[in-house]
């Protein structure tokens, strides 16, 4: 049933926030746009399609590509989109606009930080470069301002989840028996997570990163910052795809023209990603030494158990888009495809996003599987596997999203409607030629983060086609991701620029089919599953941690000796939680 | 051309309730969805995989 | 909590489907005798890697019937051995490589294989592969290393027993004429 906006729109109702959504999304696409063209130099140079900078420089471009797309980007997306999810579904401003606007502040100052360090790399003599890569691994090092930058970045996003655990605390008091709103309930869930996973990376960057490259201390530990780096470096992914979710959740139905399917499930769901999100990093060390086989056991089993809110997403969220269908009068097993609303860049470039992560998800099964890793760590594959997750379900959403957005924040409709269809589709199309033949090059033994993958001692061989045709579908497919990128920044600058509308797009999101009321109250027992985290963190990480310290030549490396006291104090907590382990294991076994 | 965008809703044709709705068309999907994930792992893990000949074994 | 019959049913196969993929990678390590990477290399000073007994001399030696050790030390932007001169090893032979970073991490590819491992310093990556018949390998580095990584390669030759103890002994010597 069609509805007027009424009531105005966002802007209208809750223009404070509109504005920091406004700014979070201009920083997010202003990093967008020069990541996609790093990655236009990357994709023509490793493939020698066409080199316009020396393959020193390439690692530059690649470390401004990855920090701008899979840390600017996406967060600063995501305390958009957030920031709107948390005011709409509480329906209420938040408590302290100067407080919203320290935190935009802060990330900007990071990231601008940041990205003059890395900058700086291309500029001869300058003594200023951060050529590390987004996972900046020790003994590499990067200017300090780097590190510094993405510390203040960190502690501004800690922030915002502040900004909104405040407006959620302050409408608890007025709503004492209610359930979380449901936008709400993934915001606070994914700060949660947030903060556990944060805190390695943290540590690593503060006591021992900063210091180091400061000269305050001589060396650090490369497998115990590495490992710090990847406590945080798989949470992160969810980071990244929780705010997707989001939207697929609680946007992308009524985009369809229907129902969330099931509120519970989307709450469970989420629930899922805070517990399991942070103790399986050590996937992605399986082939590191210095880390026993029974810790990268454990970690499997835990990503493997964390395919289940992925795949529980997939069904629900693909009920729910079948409901539009059907309203709209789809029929049949299959038919009812067609009634969905395919002219809409939202939905088709969300539904695109969704089908493309089917994909991903497989070449992700794949990477978790501890021995089969053999075939693919470090090759081309890798990246091929997150163009399709955090290049396509994530970018791609958050893209097809910000057309029903920015109308909300900016009271104007979107410039061009086929400009966006052509947009997505064109995103989809680069993805499929540049990702596939990615995880085919990745097969062949072609490696990832490499400015010229061509030696001089072997041939890559690949069992259909040929060498050449891979590299042509990477050049191509990343000609086209970079145009779709162009296609896209022109429609919402466009957009931002019109004229005030009456009716800039149709907000109304309809109640689910199946609502919070029939699910266990349970589930937003936030400080439980808090709690549950924490302890499911501790029982991955402590002794891998304690054992990469104590005989992997201390916290410093370089042979310095592990202070007494740091070391008693490992020695306490792996002995408590061996015998806990013991003694768990007498009790089941 | 009108650029609304989210205007699905003016396409519904009939309500459908929570008991007026089996996700039947999904089922399908996702059983498809199932039976290429094993076919691509089985072919993955003992086609490419272990046919491979080098691997580590201790 | 109410969940749709269609759902459960998608949650009963999602957790067969996650139980087979555990049990898959299980059947690699029990049946197929598959062996991770992990911490039996022990640890190594990176700053003293010229004065320890076996990297700071890296190459093969052997250590039994069929089998031998292999040390290579993997620093920017070289394998040694392997990139300066190939490293060989005979046929049908049980190589064990002991692996390790002199300065950043860099990672050890055979290409083609799954052998495939990081190198960090300050620890030792040990793992054993069975060499067929004779032919060649390219290696490379697949961990970003600084600005040389895209020329860091090196190749592998599987020679031929015979061929493979003259060019061993001959080695040998040299060595002992050094001394």
């Amino acid at each position: 049933m069609a509805t007027a906006s009424g009531g105005g729109e966002f802007v209208d109702k809750f223009p404070d926030e509109a504005a920091i959504v406004k700014a979070s999304f201009l920083i997010a696409f202003v990093s967008l746009g020069i990541g996609a063209f790093f990655g236009l130099i990357q994709a023509l140079h490793r493939t020698n399609v066409l080199r316009v900078i020396d393959s020193a420089d390439y690692y530059t471009v690649l470390t401004g590509h990855g920090v701008l797309l899979a840390i600017v980007f996406t967060i600063f997306f995501l305390c958009g989109v957030f920031h709107w999810a948390v005011a709409r579904s509480l329906d209420r401003p938040a408590e302290n606009a100067l407080f919203s606007w320290a935190w935009v502040g802060l990330m900007t100052t990071g990231t601008i930080l940041a990205t003059v360090a890395i900058l700086g790399g291309f500029v001869p003599n300058l003594g200023m470069s951060a050529d590390v890569l987004f996972t900046f691994y020790a003994p590499l090092q990067a200017h300090p301002i780097f590190y510094i930058g993405l510390a203040m970045f960190i502690v501004g996003t800690w922030l915002a989840g502040a900004d909104w655990f405040l407006s959620y605390r302050a409408w608890r008091q007025n709503h004492e028996d209610e359930r979380i709103p449901l936008q709400t309930f993934m915001v606070l869930t994914t700060m949660i997570m947030w903060y556990v996973s944060t805190l390695g990376v943290a540590v690593s960057v503060v006591f021992f990163l900063i210091p180091w490259s400061l000269g305050l201390i001589e060396s650090v530990n490369p497998l115990l910052t590495r490992t710090l780096f990847w406590y945080f470096g798989h949470p992160i992914v969810y980071f990244w795809l929780m705010p997707a979710y989001l939207l697929w959740y609680t946007v992308l139905p009524k985009l369809a023209g229907g129902r969330l399917f099931s509120d519970p499930l989307a709450r469970v769901v989420f629930v899922l990603f805070l517990l399991l999100s942070t103790p399986v990093g050590i996937h992605h060390q399986y082939l590191d030494p210095g880390i026993a086989e029974g810790f990268k056991f454990i970690a499997m089993t835990n990503t493997m158990f964390l395919l289940l809110p992925s795949l529980l997403t997939a069904f629900t969220v693909v009920a729910s888009v079948e409901h539009g269908a059907r309203q709209r009068g789809g029929e049949g097993y299959l038919r009812w495809l067609g009634a969905l609303p395919w002219r809409d860049p939202a939905f088709t470039g969300m539904a695109l996003a969704g089908a493309m992560f089917a994909a991903g998800g497989f070449s992700g099964m794949i990477n978790a599987g501890m021995n089969i890793n053999y075939l693919i760590h470090n090759t081309l594959w890798v990246p091929g596997h997150f163009h399709l997750t955090v290049g396509t379900a994530v970018a791609l959403t958050m893209m097809a999203g910000s057309y029903w957005l920015v109308p909300q924040v900016t009271g104007t409709k979107l410039y061009s409607r086929p400009i966006g269809l052509l947009q997505v589709i064109m995103w989809f199309i680069g993805m499929v030629f540049m990702s596939n033949a990615m995880h085919r090059a990745g097969l062949a033994g072609i490696p990832r983060r490499t400015a010229e993958p061509q030696y001089q001692n072997f041939d890559f061989l690949t069992p259909i086609g040929s060498i050449f045709e891979l590299r042509v579908q990477i050049a191509l497919g990343g000609t086209l991701l970079f145009l779709s990128v162009v296609l896209f920044l022109f429609n919402i600058l466009l957009t931002s620029l019109g004229e005030e509308s009456d009716r800039p797009v149709d907000s109304h999101l309809p109640e689910p089919l199946s609502g919070p009321e029939g699910s266990p109250r349970v589930l937003d027992n936030l400080a439980m599953w808090t709690g549950i985290a924490a302890v499911l963190v501790v029982l991955a990480y402590t002794l891998p941690l304690a054992g990469i310290i104590q005989n992997g030549g201390g916290l410093f490396g370089g042979g310095l000796p592990v202070p007494a006291t740091v070391s008693a104090g490992f020695d306490l907590v792996a002995t408590t939680v061996t015998s806990a382990f013991n003694t768990l294991w007498g009790v089941v076994a | 051309m009108d650029s609304i965008v989210g205007t699905a809703d003016d396409g519904i044709v009939r309500e459908l309730e929570h008991d007026d709705f089996d996700p039947v068309g999904t089922l399908v999907l996702v059983l498809i969805y199932m039976a290429i994930l094993i076919g691509m792992w089985v072919f993955m893990y003992f086609v490419e995989f272990l046919g491979r000949g080098l691997t580590v074994v201790g | 909590m109410e969940i749709h019959a269609y759902e459960k049913l998608w949650l009963a196969l999602a957790l067969v489907l996650i139980v087979g993929f555990i049990g898959t990678i299980t059947y690699g390590a029990a049946g197929a005798g598959i062996d991770m990477i992990d911490d039996k290399g022990g640890t190594v000073d990176p700053a003293t890697l010229d004065q320890h007994p076996k990297f700071g001399d890296p190459g093969i030696e052997r250590s039994g019937e069929n089998s031998y050790d292999v040390y290579v030390v993997a620093r920017q932007f070289v394998f040694e051995p392997g990139t300066t001169q190939p490293l060989r090893v005979p046929a049908d032979s049980t190589v064990t490589f002991h692996v390790t970073a002199a300065d950043v991490i860099h990672g050890f590819e055979i290409v083609g294989t799954n052998a495939n491992t990081m190198a960090i310093p300050g620890q030792v990556s040990e793992f054993t592969v069975e060499f067929g018949e004779p032919g060649e390998y390219g290696m490379l580095c697949n961990e970003y290393c600084g600005s040389g990584h895209h020329v860091m390669e090196g190749q592998i030759v599987v020679m031929e027993q015979g061929e493979f103890d003259s060019w061993y002994e001959q080695q040998q010597a040299d060595g002992e004429a050094e001394n």
